[in-house]
């Protein structure tokens, strides 16, 4: 199977905390992964990394084979990598349609400013239809002339994907698509989303705290937690072992896990790193400290 | 007496004693600064206008009141300066907190250009010329202590250092050991974490405005004495210099906005002592060392945005919960479609009722502030492009179209070409510039456009607009700038009626241009951007292209407008149309009174031209009246009260981003959000977002983790 994906390497570092240290992972063509871990664990910056909305301060990305590290945000979408936002990016007062129309247009590169002059930068009918098409197999048909503002949380999350898949992606980056969504929702969302994968056959890299979900949805596994990759594999196996309990529960582990062990470690590091450094540190430290804890309970 | 040879380092020495006191001076600007801006999220561009008013209250209560010094500094900068700063705080700003940036910053100008005139009018003070400020030691500025025989430092120039070395302790102590200046720094450190640990950040805001603005206030009254007049423009520039400075520690960091303010009081010294012996055959370098003040601060503030790379990341990670700057808010609601029809139609039918009765029965003078007003309706429309649907705030919108007015006049006059070509040229140079001017500043946005923006147009106010092959140079002075009025086949231009009707062609073609413009692919793009700059680049858009198409197509449009205003008048007139001043007031009021649809910079240009003549001098009360002189004692109404009018409505923008224009239209006849229920939140989710709930209360989006 080729590689849509693969990166090899990514450090991040903010400040005092690394946030990503040595990930490497990749996804193969039309493949279903799940990236989990605990909150703060450096699954929203990993996507960051591989889109290069954030410069990584190591390591590599290939994008079906070429190498993309140094490409900006914008080059790498267009070479094929879509991706949605666990806090909705909508284009305020922009319908619906608008929010496809620009993907569509982008994606063919049509664009350009003596057409907008001369009054030829509307819609043409081929673009139509395509918005049409995506519209139709996501359910937002009723909506397409809607200003965005007026979507609930769960038809916002739909329109990205919508957005993302006018761009025709080899591969679809989800940021807990779930957050925010009640149970009807997300599984609403879960159908359509696996609808349209069959149907155009493009990789998923999904990032997800419903633990349900990421087994029904993913083949495969990544599990992060404090910016290393301490588990992966097919994604039973990776959500029954203890690593991930360990990671999720935020106690330690028996030490016969190796990875485990690795886990326990860089937590030390973390907190000592903290005592030492600015406030800002200080405060995330805590915040990820409370929120493991309220994982726990 | 030094020889030759060792006195390169004699005066390099000499200008650093000469270049520490107003650096101390600048220093204490940049301090608030960083201060106001960290805190409140405010980049408080009305610091300038604040000085002004301690400085005028000193010099009020000093030399017309004839108070003693103490009382007077007392009144003017223990008591008004943090009183005014204060008032603002819990006036205005507290109000918008949760306003995007660029909302803020309108508002700050809108200060900045009506705090003068409301103090001028209050106090009933008159910049009198002849009297020269003073400063608060005796004899300041004719005793003089010299330092190892190198300089010699006067009073007044020891006081400024000796102030700004106890305020910086005073900071010090402040952050150090009082409870308050705890919360300070842990606002500073992050504003939204602060308040997720439940410290009162209002509190903290209203303390440190009042301490931002004591600092500016002393900054004044220290400043003043280098003044011949007092005058509210000259505390702008200072200003600019202490934005400068304040970017040198990437607007976050106090030490470095210090260390900035001095830095860049002594490299204008250094400057000037070193200049005249390299660069005294160049005309290029003679007007920038007339005009250091201004030119050093452009010049240092894009070595900053081009050589720290470190700017851009300094925007977020300062802040982990800062997320992204929170996007405009939505508009007021949908418009009512019977209203907004009606509302087309009597626009038409003013529009074309006017231009005939202006055409038919117009004497001259109301040909030519109808005229005026078309004009600077296609230079208010550049603004429409920029800030209406990029979202960013250009402050050098005047420089661009004296850009245009200036290749009018070098091209025609000296080149003998056609004047309409030449305009059309204008509008290209000027978009060149643009073009060049956005690249340092195309991937940061926000807060960092305007700055550049501004401090351009400064650069280009002192240093450009004097040199031969840009503004005329020597040449003009003596001839002028003397512009033609073209011929255009069978119509002569130099008949004023003639020209309206040219002038509001060229007005419906560019209006037609910037409709079209936005409903093509470049401002979809561009309203993506503005929207979410993240969001656009997940599909492809390209953040630094098309911002740098804003720029270019904006700035064509400022730089035709200009030329056509040149050959309007006849003559460039730099300093009447184009000054940096004038130039902030045009994008304000285009702002206030709606930037994002084409009407609104029509009624901006129609209240710029004509609001005076109408208005202020009585010519609608005298028509209504019949008389010809009907209120002899009330008109003129003071023309200071028409900035106080652009400050008001600069704070109602902050409400109503959409401009007042699109307001009044929209009609409020429905609530914002009519119908849906919003996505359903968990409960830490509302704790975390509280920091920027109304911020993101008008969009589908929060921030929430679910377990
Ligand atoms: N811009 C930033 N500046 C500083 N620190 C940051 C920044 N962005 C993220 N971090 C820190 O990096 C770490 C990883 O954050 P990230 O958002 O990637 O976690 P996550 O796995 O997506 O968590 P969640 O499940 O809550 O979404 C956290 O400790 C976070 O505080
Ligand atoms: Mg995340």
């Amino acid at each position: 199977m080729k590689d849509v994906l693969r990166a090899a390497g990514i450090t991040k570092r903010f400040a005092g905390i690394v946030a990503l240290d040595d990930v490497s992972l990749r996804i193969g063509e039309g493949e279903r992964v799940g990236l989990i871990g605990p909150n703060g664990a450096g699954k929203t910056t990993l996507f960051n990394c591989l889109l290069g909305v954030l410069a990584a301060d190591g390591g590599t990305v290939e994008v079906a084979g070429r190498d993309v590290s140094r490409l900006r945000a914008h080059r790498r979408a267009r070479l094929g990598v879509g991706r949605t936002f666990q806090r909705i990016e909508l284009f305020p007062e922009t319908s619906v349609r608008d929010h496809l129309l620009i993907a569509e247009r982008v994606r063919r590169g049509t664009g350009r400013l003596w057409k907008d002059l001369l009054g030829l930068g509307r819609p043409t009918a081929e673009e139509t239809r395509r918005c049409d098409e995506v519209l139709e197999l996501l359910g937002l048909v009723e909506l397409a002339d809607a200003p965005v503002e007026r979507l609930s949380l769960g038809q916002g999350r739909l329109v990205e994907v919508g957005r993302a898949l006018m761009t025709r992606p080899a591969m679809l980056l989800l940021d807990e698509p779930s957050s925010g969504l009640d149970r009807a929702e997300t599984m609403a969302l879960a159908t359509t989303l696996r609808e349209v994968q069959r149907e155009q056959g493009f990789a998923i890299l999904l990032v997800e705290h419903d633990v349900e979900l990421v087994t029904s949805f993913t083949t495969r596994s990544y599990v992060l937690d404090f910016g290393r990759l301490i588990a992966e594999g097919p994604t039973g196996e990776v959500m029954a072992s203890d690593a991930v309990r360990a990671a999720y529960l935020g106690t330690y582990a028996p030490p016969e896990s190796a990875t485990a062990r690795t886990a326990t470690t860089t937590r030390t590091a973390t907190t000592t790193g903290t005592a030492t450094t600015t406030g800002t540190a200080t405060t995330t430290g805590t915040g990820t400290a409370t929120t493991t804890e309220e994982e726990a309970r | 007496m030094a020889t030759d040879s060792s006195s390169v380092g004699a005066d390099f020495l000499r200008a650093v004693l000469q270049g520490a006191p107003p650096g101390a001076v600048y220093a204490l600007v940049a301090l608030g600064f960083v201060l106001t801006y960290q805190t409140s999220g405010v980049f408080n561009l009305a610091f300038g206008a604040q000085a002004y008013v301690s400085a005028a209250m000193y010099f009020k209560a000093r030399l017309i009141w004839g108070w003693p010094t103490v009382w007077a500094v007392l009144l003017s900068v223990v008591v008004l300066a943090p009183l005014v700063g204060l008032t603002l705080e819990v006036l205005i700003f507290k109000h918008l907190r949760s306003a995007s940036a660029v909302s803020k910053l309108v508002v700050a100008i809108g200060l900045a250009v009506a705090l003068p005139n409301l103090f001028d009018i209050i106090a009933s003070f008159k910049p009198a010329s002849g009297v020269t400020p003073v400063g608060v030691v005796p004899g300041g500025a004719d005793v003089f202590y010299s330092v190892f025989g190198l300089y010699r430092f006067s009073r007044n120039e020891l006081v400024d250092m000796g102030v700004a070395l106890v305020a910086v302790i005073g900071l010090g102590a402040v952050f150090r050991f009082s409870p308050i200046g705890l919360r300070m720094r842990a606002v500073v450190e992050s504003a939204r974490m602060t308040e997720l640990n439940g410290i009162a950040a209002s509190r903290v805001a209203a303390f440190s405005w009042a301490l931002s603005s004591l600092f500016a206030g002393v900054a004044g009254v220290l400043i003043a004495p280098r003044f011949n007049t007092l005058g509210s423009s000259d505390f702008f520039s200072l200003m600019v210099v202490a934005i400068a400075a304040a970017a040198v520690g990437s607007l976050a960091s106090l030490p470095l906005a210090l260390a900035g303010g001095l830095g860049l009081g002594i490299v204008i010294a250094e400057l000037n002592t070193f200049l005249p012996r390299w660069g005294t055959d160049s005309a290029w370098v003679r007007t920038v060392q007339d005009n250091l003040t201004p030119s050093v601060p452009f010049l240092v503030l894009f070595a900053v945005l081009a050589l720290v790379p470190g700017i851009r990341r300094v925007q977020g990670a300062g802040d982990p919960l800062a997320g992204v700057e929170p996007p405009p808010t939505a508009r007021a609601g949908r418009p009512d479609p019977r209203r907004a029809l009606a509302m087309r139609l009597l626009g038409a039918v003013v529009v074309i009722g006017g231009g005939v009765v202006v055409l038919t029965r117009g004497d001259q003078l109301w040909v030519y502030q109808v005229t005026q007003a078309v004009v600077i309706a296609i230079i208010f429309l550049s603004v429409t492009v920029i800030t209406g649907t990029g979202g960013q705030i250009s402050l050098c919108q005047g420089a661009f179209a004296a850009i245009g007015a200036c290749t009018v006049y070098q091209l025609a006059v000296r080149y003998d070409m056609s004047v309409l070509v030449a305009m059309l040229l204008g509008g290209l140079v000027a978009a060149a510039v643009g073009a060049i001017l956005s690249l340092p500043v195309r991937r940061l946005g926000g807060i960092w456009t305007a700055i550049a923006t501004l401090a351009f147009a400064y650069f280009f106010d002192a240093v450009m607009i004097k040199l031969s092959w840009v503004g005329g140079g020597a040449a003009s002075l003596l001839r002028g700038t003397a512009v033609p009025r073209p011929t255009l086949g069978p119509w002569d231009l130099s008949h004023e009626k003639a020209f309206l009707v040219f002038a509001a062609v060229v007005l419906a073609v560019v209006a037609a241009a910037v409709v079209a413009l936005r409903s093509g692919t470049f401002g979809r793009s561009l309203i993506a951007l503005r929207g979410s700059e993240v969001g656009a680049q997940s599909i492809g858009i390209s953040a630094a292209r098309t911002r740098l198409t804003a720029f270019a197509v904006s700035a064509f449009i400022a730089g035709l407008g200009g030329g056509l205003l040149a050959i309007s008048q006849r003559d460039v007139n730099y300093g009447a149309n184009f000054t940096p001043f004038a130039a902030l007031f045009w994008t304000v009021l285009v702002v206030a009174l709606g930037s994002r649809s084409v009407p609104g910079a029509l009624i901006a240009a129609a209240a710029f031209a004509l609001f005076e003549p109408l208005v202020l001098d009585g010519a609608v009360v005298g028509w209504l009246t019949r008389e010809r002189h009907p209120l002899p004692s009330l008109f003129p109404i003071d023309g200071k009260w028409l900035f106080i009018l652009f400050g008001l409505a600069a704070i109602q923008f902050a409400r109503h981003p959409e401009g007042l224009v699109e307001y009044g239209l929209s009609g409020r006849s429905r609530p914002a959000r009519p119908d849906r229920p919003r996505g359903r939140r968990s409960p830490n989710t509302d704790s975390a977002a509280a920091g920027d709930a109304a911020a993101s209360d008008q969009r589908p989006a929060m921030r929430g983790n679910r377990s």
